[in-house]
């Protein structure tokens, strides 16, 4: 027997990005009623996965901004949050690199900002210390920043859910908000799969959160998307790096100018771009990009031309700032609305949004409890247990964990040695995600030299198994269905 | 085959020399000349290819009552060309029982042209695709 | 808890074509201990999808179908006391040839007297090649196509596309239509077809698929699936040529673009490998630079009959067998290597004073009437020459040298 009225909850995030998982994990501490409701089939499917993992130590935004305010302070948070909830990271440093002395005074001014907002630890080197930080980078003068690092942007998304979740909060993916309805102190949100009624809302839509804002009546946004491409080297180059090496950033790129960054596996990521782009779904990689890309990467660092590389992807920043206009900067807008009380707007929230994101949901939480009654909850699991990869585990956690369960004993990703336990564990997992890049991002399954030539038939096998039938079999959810159906029927 | 290729350039594959055949339609006739063989089976085998083209055909089907458990499946010899969608709709609704042996034929006969379906694998009952 | 470390005589790495040849080679040359390692459920490799005919004409003297081929060698290996593991993959091989094997049963250690590499290729990808637009579902390499279909029974689009005329793509275009799958054309850069001329007849020709020879893809069109791509003509640089483009509405892209040698197993064990190949650095013998290693197959060198990589395989298990017996006198070796118009000669090193020996080659760019020889690098001495009156890129040839070899040679066609 269900309910005949379906349940008031606290406060609705829209949007599973790292800021909205960041918010809902932050709310999962208090006594509230809370879900997240995403549009796509599985999170981080918008920006949040398609930029370079890195975490900023915040010189490079104006000091005095929420930009940087939240970087800063994110900066503090994010370590110990990405080990309470078992996600890899390395705080690595960075460099960025000025090749030539004329450069040296953009670097003392990206310093000085950064002394002014309070970021720890930057100080500008000379060749050699650069040679000695990074053998592989060339260059004049770097400003050398100890604090920065590297992390898993799509597993910090999975994990804050995760985490929520484990703390009572829901998650309802293939839910999008089409309509916003707001009275007696309650926002109802229409989506396909009937109303969710909150006191609260939490709109962190990325690129849509302007539209998402239209629908509750707030015409105060305006998001324009810009896409950054990357290049994504295979492990094997014969190159390691060992931390991001920025070029000093041209004053008028609306990006940071094109980076080299390493990943936690060890692959090597150039980009990103950054151009204007008409449609807020144009994700395509264009020629001219992925050539400026190699040639960009190959100034700073000539090894990297012709290097193998296995994958290329973009991100579309929601960027506040519009192409045809003269601004150069927008901060982040994180407020709520005047219009609509206990509506919260998350607006233009690109670089540093993952860094910033801990220190963003603080922030939000604090808006909330000034209207709602936070009571902390007895039991909060600040923890996610997290097992290592079977591909890192020694001989003898491999040789257990096969005479456990033989699941671990099938290879499924022949490139970066996934096991068909692995690829069960993240199909089980609790927001029903069921993709093959659900898969890929929770087991590394066709991030390898093959992209998938291998595993795909695999992974196609036990999708069937595990329920899926063959016409709903998709690489990331919606129309993108790999089959239509079979042949000999 | 009534099909005329007007010029037809093709490798003869009977014997390792590999002669380059050029087959013209015949000046006056419905036949067709062949140059540039080495020895006289160049003749037939050129002539057979353009006028009376034969092919193998092969594909899969399921074991019966399953989705996708598959037994490979291909002539004992090559048909007529124009046999081969005719055929293809003939073994799409077979749905063999295990076991299934190697070289079992599924389909004698095809069609009349000759050729059996044969099995291009083992399938045992039971056994593990 | 990790069991004993367990040995073995010669193991072998890849139950296909070359693997299961390489380890009746060992078997019959009187290999005590012989394990073979397949990573898939059943043995037989690539040729399980293979179901068009075409193998063993070298091997069995007749023509029959990949799984056919695939049996038979199984049949042999299944009579021999061969340990064969099945679900058993090899992540990781030292120097010192031992294996760490990951299967169902178990996770273990074993030690070899001798391995043979036999793992085989994988398909060069999308990425690897670089298509710009989107990343849409619908995109397959053609192997993992062949895969779906063959194997899984899988209807993978209605519309397809398929670039590249190497023989994959060529059986695929046939594969496909056979199962009611429209195809608009394949689409090679290069101004010949990758594939044999049989193929391109019986898989294009006969069914009046286009082929448009130096043509590329050079972009992706489709947000969630593909919606259609452009193709463009390109220049004798193989740069697209701006102007002459096509938009093509389809919802699948088969690529056909390449194999690699899958050479991962090899790097970890220090193996050298040549960049002209993808493959080991080997000496007539097959034995890689690593002692007691061995390779062949595709993992070797990419072959188009699979014929020949069965032989190859028979003789490095038979070596490996050899090697495990005590074979193992110090060598010095001459150094082989690709002259003009070669892509690349195997081996690359030859024992010094070995006579007999036969080296498999591929031109760079198909040529007519020309002669190979296989001549001293410094003397200029010719120790053997061949006239071929057509050579493709794409067809592995041979050529022999009697007499022993004393110096560094080159394989060239002038």
């Amino acid at each position: 027997m269900g309910q005949t009225t379906p349940p008031i909850y606290d406060v609705a995030v829209i949007g599973g990005g790292v800021v909205g998982c960041a918010v809902l994990r932050e709310l999962s501490r208090y006594d509230l009623k809370i879900l997240l409701l995403e549009k796509e089939a599985d999170l981080a499917e918008g920006i949040s996965k398609g930029n370079s993992g890195v975490i900023h130590a915040g010189f490079n935004v104006p000091s005095g901004s929420l930009k940087a305010k939240t970087n800063v302070a994110g900066l503090a948070l994010i370590y110990p949050l990405a080990a309470e909830l078992g996600v890899p990271h390395r705080k690595t440093g960075k460099l960025v690199v000025a090749l030539a002395d004329e450069d040296r005074p953009r670097l003392e001014e990206l310093k000085a900002e950064g002394d002014r907002s309070g970021v720890p630890g930057l100080e500008i080197v000379d060749a050699a210390a650069i040679r000695r930080l990074e053998p592989l980078a060339r260059g004049r003068w770097a400003l050398y920043s100890p604090h920065t690092g590297i992390i898993s942007p799509y597993e910090l998304v999975i994990a804050l859910a995760e985490c929520a979740w484990q703390n009572g909060a829901e998650v309802r993916l293939e839910t999008p908000v089409e309509s916003v309805a707001a009275g007696d102190g309650l926002f109802r949100l229409g989506t396909p799969r009937g109303t969710v009624a909150a006191r609260s809302v939490v709109n962190s839509a990325g690129l849509f959160a302007d539209e998402v804002a239209r629908l509750a009546g707030i015409e105060d946004y305006r998001v324009f998307p810009y896409r950054g491409e990357y290049l994504i080297a295979d492990k094997d180059c014969g190159l390691r790096l060992g931390l991001p090496v920025y070029p000093v950033p041209p004053k008028n790129d609306p990006g940071l100018g094109i980076h080299i960054t390493p990943t936690l596996e060890g692959n090597i990521i150039l980009g990103p771009s950054a151009e204007p782009v008409a449609d807020k779904r144009d994700a395509a990689s264009t020629r001219e990009v992925m050539a400026r890309l190699k040639a960009e990467a190959g100034r700073l660092m000539p090894e990297l031309g012709g290097l193998p590389f296995i994958h290329c992807y973009t991100g579309i920043r929601p960027k506040l700032v519009d192409p045809s206009g003269g601004e150069k900067f927008r901060d982040f807008v994180v407020e709520e609305s005047g219009l609509r009380p206990g509506w919260i707007n998350l607006v233009g929230i690109e670089s540093p949004g993952l860094t910033a994101a801990p220190a963003i949901a603080r922030m939000v939480v604090a808006m909330i409890g000034a209207r709602l009654d936070l009571r902390e909850k007895a039991g909060f699991l600040a923890e996610r247990p997290r097992s290592v990869r079977f591909a890192h585990a020694g001989d003898a956690e491999r040789a257990d964990r096969v005479s456990r369960d033989a699941d671990w004993g099938e290879m499924v990703c022949r490139c970066e040695h996934v096991t068909r336990a692995e690829v069960v564990a993240a199909l089980r997992n609790p927001f029903g995600a069921r993709t093959m890049d659900a898969v890929k991002r929770r087991t590394r399954c066709g991030m390898g030299r093959c992209q998938g030539g291998f595993c795909t038939p695999r992974i196609v096998e036990i999708l069937q198994d595990e329920g899926v039938p063959i016409d709903r079999i998709t690489k990331r959810g919606g129309l993108s269905r790999l089959f239509s159906g079979r042949i000999k029927g | 085959m009534n099909e005329r290729a007007v010029v037809d350039r093709l490798t003869c594959v009977l014997c390792p020399v590999g002669c380059e055949l050029e087959v013209e339609p015949e000046a006056g006739g419905c036949g067709v000349q062949v140059t540039g063989n080495q020895c006289d089976k160049g003749v037939p085998f050129a002539e057979e290819e353009v006028l009376r083209p034969k092919r193998n055909l092969s594909t899969s089907v399921p074991v019966r009552g399953t989705a996708s458990r598959m037994v490979s499946v291909r002539l004992s010899v090559a048909v007529p060309r124009e046999m081969i969608f005719p055929i293809l709709a003939e073994i799409a609704k077979l749905r063999p029982e295990t076991p299934v042996l190697r070289g079992q034929v599924l389909i004698a006969d095809v069609l009349g042209t000759g050729a059996d379906v044969i099995a291009t694998r083992t399938i045992l009952a039971g056994a593990d695709s | 808890m990790i069991g004993p470390r367990e040995t073995c005589d010669v193991a072998v790495i890849g139950g296909g074509p070359a693997g299961l040849a390489a380890a009746l080679g060992a078997r019959r040359a009187g290999a005590g201990k012989v394990l073979l390692l397949e990573r898939d459920r059943t043995l037989g490799g690539i040729l399980n999808q293979c179901v068009h005919d075409g193998f063993g004409l070298f091997l069995y003297k007749e023509t029959i179908s990949g799984p056919e081929y695939a049996e038979r060698l199984i049949e042999d290996v299944l009579r021999e006391p061969i340990s064969v593991g099945t679900g058993a993959m090899v992540l990781d091989l030292s120097p010192d040839r031992v294996l760490r094997i990951n299967s169902r049963q178990g996770y273990r250690l074993v030690e070899a007297g001798a391995v043979v590499l036999a793992m085989g290729c994988r398909e060069r990808t999308r990425e690897m090649i670089e298509i710009p637009g989107t990343r849409p579902a619908g995109i397959f390499t053609a192997g993992s196509a062949q895969n779906l279909v063959n194997l899984q029974n899988l209807r993978i689009g209605n519309d397809a596309v398929i670039l590249g005329s190497g023989d994959i793509g060529l059986i695929m275009a046939r594969r496909l239509l056979f199962e009611g799958v429209a195809v608009r054309g394949v689409f090679e850069i290069l101004p010949w077809a990758n594939g044999l001329e049989r193929n391109v007849r019986q898989c294009l020709m006969d069914f009046r698929i286009p082929l448009e020879l130096g043509s590329t893809v050079v972009e992706i069109r489709g947000r969630d699936r593909v919606a259609s791509v452009v193709v463009a003509k390109v220049d004798d640089k193989l740069v697209p040529v701006s102007g002459t483009e096509t938009v093509i509405p389809c919802d699948t892209l088969l690529l056909s673009v390449g194999l690699i040698p899958e050479n991962e197993l090899a790097k970890r064990a220090g193996v050298e490998l040549s960049p002209l190949t993808g493959g080991a650095v080997v000496d007539e013998t097959l034995m890689t630079s690593v002692p007691g290693i061995f390779s062949c197959g595709n993992v070797l060198h990419i072959h188009d009959v699979a014929d020949w990589a069965s032989f190859e395989g028979f003789a490095a298990g038979e070596r490996a067998a050899r090697f495990v017996a005590g074979d193992r006198a110090a060598r010095t070796a001459v150094r082989v290597s690709a002259g003009p118009n070669i892509r690349y000669a195997l081996p690359q090193l030859a024992t010094r004073g070995a006579a007999g020996v036969e080296w498999s080659f591929r031109v760079k760019r198909p040529v007519r009437d020309v002669t190979v020889e296989v001549k001293g690098s410094a003397s200029g001495k010719v120790y053997a020459r061949k006239k071929f009156r057509r050579l493709l890129p794409s067809e592995l040839q041979k050529i022999k040298v009697r007499a022993a070899v004393e110096e560094d040679l080159e394989v060239g066609c002038p």
